[in-house]
């Protein structure tokens, strides 16, 4: 009997054993030494040196383009994850109800989701082309315009572009976030409701919204840290050019340590970056909890 | 049985230890090769060399040296080698554009302590020159190209204009082709693209009697002739004469629409023909000229021109490793695997030795050959080269979005000069 309970005591940490191992050597260990580079004086030919305090923050945090980039990051982050969860849960809504194609309907919901980002990001580079962009041949063709529009004409609209791509390939994971919730949610509420005479607003932000709080916080805090991270997208379509102007934290710091070589202040960055979206998403997640418990 | 096996696991064990012995005598260079182009990683290591490759023929020909040769994209290349040298892994042998921060760092061998001096010899010296720092050569060029103005010959019959050779007549020029295409046609070609914004810079400032330097060699990248010349730049585009994007299209998109005939006139390097033969713009009837300059000043061409160099390993036999990487050198700049390799990517030569046979395959090296020689290069030997490099196209870009081109500039110089 004895034997059973330590074993059952035991045993879980074996099981999780491999995930630890593999955590601590590819997660844990990187990012404490991106936190020592951080710290340390770093050649442009790449030689890590000694300690230098918080020199590198100072450097990264005084050069001009920071606060424009950090700003940037602000817009993207919040457009990005904020409009993509509304029509992601629009779209869960809509594919929940009953109608002939329905599955159908939710493979290719998921297509943006299932092809790389680096490959949709290529091709909105194509579509909002102004020399042979489809975009623009397609709607020549329509008679729609009679001239070739020039998509990219300032680098805010570039910027929007690169938001709106990646509201596109994100509604595909709210989505399918907030479905699952919504299966979840026995029919019997429904019923409940409208035997109470609830309109359909009443159902939504008394039934539905409170029933999926879960999965829309899992999707959300996912999102926030998968966005913020997000490379591909901004650095295909314009590399941050000109001058940053389109840059966010991720790709302006990559730029920064590859391009500039400027180590020092770009592995600062990270750890800024990452000090960020910790403190953000732990704040989404202690709300939303306490907002259930209560 | 018995016996048997015994014997055999001992005769495994003598074996065994006798190729190890000969292993230890071997000296294994990393090698790191940029990749130029669709054909670099086939010529080293599939069967781009006559049915074999560079790895292979060399490690035939010179038995107790093996390689360990990894190509590597252009995108990618400064993150690989950053890392290696993070991790005190730098290769023995690599081939890249710069070499200052890693010469200035005291990471590399002089040439003159591997390179046999037959082969120094055959180097072009206006080449060797560039790579010196201290009065020391830290690295040995291993191909140019240079850059002239490529123009759509049809295109300038139909208009009725000639080829432009001041600034001026380029106005006049771009004027003529939008109003002849409307806006079907660009007429001028701008890369102020992370990617070459300082090629673009060079072509303005050079061609303005300004530079990236002064006469004395010290950095001068706010000079009158420097801000006239980008001012310059930055009308052509404002005026529509240009792409629309120039800070998000590349030369490669540029090629592209000239090669198409969306685009009059492009600077380019030699390689261009062949690219829009590979690419099938089979159409585009094209002419060279040199690249316009202003009134009273003269024409200059960019050279550029990258490089291979030697990392210094304290934990090596130094003989034997400089031995090595002599005979790397030799085989790689021997004229029977060079001009293979200098041709199959459509590059300029570094070596003397290699312009005959080029020059024989293909006439057109010889013009090249002479843009080369008046060609001006990048100060890359300047430890800030990657600071201006940066930040002259950072100031296009800025100045493309209405900045200021002298205080940008200004501020340019400030920085690098603090």
């Amino acid at each position: 009997m004895d034997s059973i309970l330590v074993r059952r005591k035991w045993e879980p940490y074996v099981w999780l054993l491999p995930s630890i191992i593999l955590m601590t050597t590819f997660v844990i260990f990187p990012i404490m030494i991106v936190f020592k580079l951080a710290f340390s004086e770093i050649s442009k030919a790449g030689i890590v040196g000694g300690f230098v305090g918080f020199q590198n923050f100072v450097d990264a945090v005084k050069a001009p383009a920071f606060g424009p980039v950090m700003i940037n990051t602000f817009i993207w982050v919040i457009s990005v994850v904020g409009l993509s969860t509304l029509i992601g849960f629009i779209m869960a809504m809509v594919l929940n109800q009953e109608f002939i194609g329905r599955k159908v309907a939710r493979s290719i919901v998921v297509f943006p989701w299932a092809t790389s980002l680096v490959i949709q990001a290529s091709i909105w580079n194509y579509i909002i082309k102004y020399e042979y962009g489809n975009l623009n041949n397609v709607l020549l063709n329509m008679g729609i315009i009679k001239q070739a529009i020039n998509w990219r004409a300032t680098y805010q609209i570039e910027f929007m572009w690169e938001c709106g791509v990646g509201i596109f390939v994100t509604i595909p994971f709210v989505t399918f976030c907030v479905l699952s919730g919504l299966q979840s949610i026995d029919a019997a509420y429904y019923e409940a409701a409208t035997v109470d005479g609830a309109s359909f607003w009443q159902k939504l932000t008394h039934v539905t919204i409170p029933l999926v709080m879960p999965s829309l916080t899992v999707s959300t805090v996912l999102n926030i840290i998968y966005v913020f991270n997000s490379f591909p997208i901004i650095y295909t379509i314009t590399k941050g050019a000109p001058a940053n102007k389109t840059d966010t934290l991720i790709t302006y710091l990559y730029m920064l340590a590859f391009y500039d070589q400027k180590k020092g202040p770009a592995t600062a960055l990270s750890v800024i970056g990452f000090t960020i979206l910790c403190l953000v998403s732990g704040l989404y997640m202690m709300m939303t909890m306490k907002k259930e418990d209560a | 049985m018995m016996k048997k096996l015994v014997v055999l696991l001992l005769a495994l064990v003598m074996a065994l230890s006798l190729t190890a012995t000969a292993f230890a005598d071997d000296v294994t260079l990393d090698v790191i090769i940029a990749q130029y182009g669709p054909n670099t990683n086939n010529w080293f290591l599939g069967d781009g060399m006559d049915g074999s490759n560079f790895v292979k023929k060399f490690e035939e020909a010179n038995p107790g040296v093996k390689l360990n040769l990894e190509v590597v994209s252009w995108n990618d290349i400064y993150t690989v080698v950053s890392t290696r040298i993070s991790n005190n892994n730098a290769p023995d042998i690599l081939n890249i554009d710069t070499f200052a921060d890693y010469a200035n760092e005291g990471l590399l061998l002089p040439v003159k302590d591997y390179c046999p001096e037959e082969l120094f010899g055959d180097f072009f010296p206006s080449f060797i020159e560039q790579s010196v720092i201290d009065d020391t050569v830290w690295a040995v060029p291993d191909l140019a190209s240079a850059r002239a103005l490529y123009y759509n010959v049809d295109m300038f019959e139909e208009v009725g204009i000639e080829v432009p050779t001041t600034w001026a007549e380029l106005e006049d020029a771009c004027q003529a082709i939008v109003d002849f295409y409307g806006g079907e046609v660009y007429p001028w070609g701008i890369d102020m693209t992370t990617d070459e914004g300082q090629a673009a810079f060079a072509y303005y400032v050079w061609g303005n009697g300004g530079g990236f330097t002064d006469a004395e060699g010290n950095w001068a990248v706010n000079s009158d002739a420097n801000v006239e010349a980008i001012e310059y730049a930055i009308g052509l585009v404002n005026k529509g004469f240009t792409n629309p994007n120039p800070a998000t299209q590349t030369r490669y998109d540029l090629q592209d629409m000239f090669g198409a005939g969306k685009l009059a006139m492009v600077i380019a390097p030699n390689s261009l023909p062949s690219y829009c033969a590979q690419k099938g713009y089979t159409d585009v009837n094209y002419g060279v000229a040199n690249i316009p300059a202003n009134e009273g000043k003269t024409s200059a061409s960019v050279g550029v021109m990258d490089r291979i160099m030697a990392f210094k390993d304290d934990t090596a036999d130094q003989a034997a490793r400089n031995e090595a990487i002599g005979k790397f050198l030799s085989f790689f700049y021997d004229p029977e695997n060079y001009v293979g390799w200098v041709s199959m990517e459509d590059f300029l030569p570094a070596v003397n030795s290699a312009v005959g046979a080029l020059v024989e395959a293909n006439p057109s090296f010889e013009a090249w050959l002479d843009v080369l020689g008046g060609a001006q290069f990048y100060p890359t030997a300047k430890a800030e080269w990657i600071d201006v490099k940066q930040g002259v196209t950072n100031v296009e870009q800025s100045a493309l979005t209405g900045g200021d081109v002298k205080t940008l500039l200004d501020e340019l110089q400030a920085q690098i000069t603090k």
